[in-house]
């Protein structure tokens, strides 16, 4: 898991799965989802719930903790962010 | 029992009134927990219903004694959900089967994504009573 934390190409490609996986999207591909696009609302249009379920998939996966919204609003801007934040916790907590 | 008022011009139970029945069953099995809203509100928390559903299998009528069955799944994500089933008292026909899901906010409407503290704990011993049941 360290090696694609650390590698930003890989870690963007890996969470647009998780997140496909773990919602269920079956309108989108991995590759249809953009790095910078917004995730919530205007964007993939996910919705509270959906943020529940993927703060729970990122705490199992790499034991990055999502606490609440207001942190959840800055990590889930997008993929690129999402990446940013796990790679951050991640390796604080390493 | 289903009341005068609670029925429509077909003599059956206006399914609206299911969801104010359910509400009965909620408020019972959060009071033993202190989980009551005003409870909740104590801690810091409130916790709106933001999806519900709701199948019917059977008309109740205005007389009709009805049980609502009422319980709590356990939890894979921050959020509450109920599970309610509407029995007729005399028979246990099944009348009506609903679900609700509550998020969890901060009093300040902030949603939290974990639960923690005293919320959790009362939430888990919630969780537990309604598995052994």
């Amino acid at each position: 898991m360290k090696e694609i934390v650390n590698n930003s190409e890989e870690l963007c490609k890996y969470l647009k799965k998780m997140i496909i996986d773990t919602l269920k999207l079956e309108e989108i591909t991995a590759e249809e989802i953009k790095d910078d696009a917004p995730l919530f609302k205007e964007g993939l249009g996910l919705d509270s719930i959906d943020a529940l379920e993927l703060v729970v998939a990122i705490e199992n996966i790499f034991n990055v903790i999502i606490e609440d919204e207001d942190v959840g609003k800055r990590a889930f801007a997008s993929v690129n962010t999402l990446a940013r934040f796990i790679q951050e916790e991640y390796n604080q907590g390493k | 029992m289903v009341r005068f008022n609670e029925v429509d011009q077909w003599g059956m139970a206006w399914y609206g009134h299911y969801m104010a029945w359910f509400e009965v069953g909620r408020m019972a099995l959060l009071g033993r927990f202190d989980l009551m809203p005003g409870q909740m509100v104590d801690l810091g928390y409130i916790a709106p219903v933001i999806a519900l559903k709701c199948d019917f299998k059977h008309a109740a009528a205005c007389g009709d004694k009805i049980i609502i069955r009422t319980t709590v799944v356990k939890p894979k994500i921050a959020a509450l959900t109920f599970n309610f089933e509407v029995l007729l008292k005399e028979d246990r026909t099944l009348l009506a089967r609903g679900e609700t899901t509550q998020v969890l906010l901060t009093t300040g409407r902030k949603m939290i994504y974990r639960l923690s503290g005293e919320l959790e704990k009362r939430i888990n011993s919630l969780v537990n009573f309604c598995q052994q049941e």
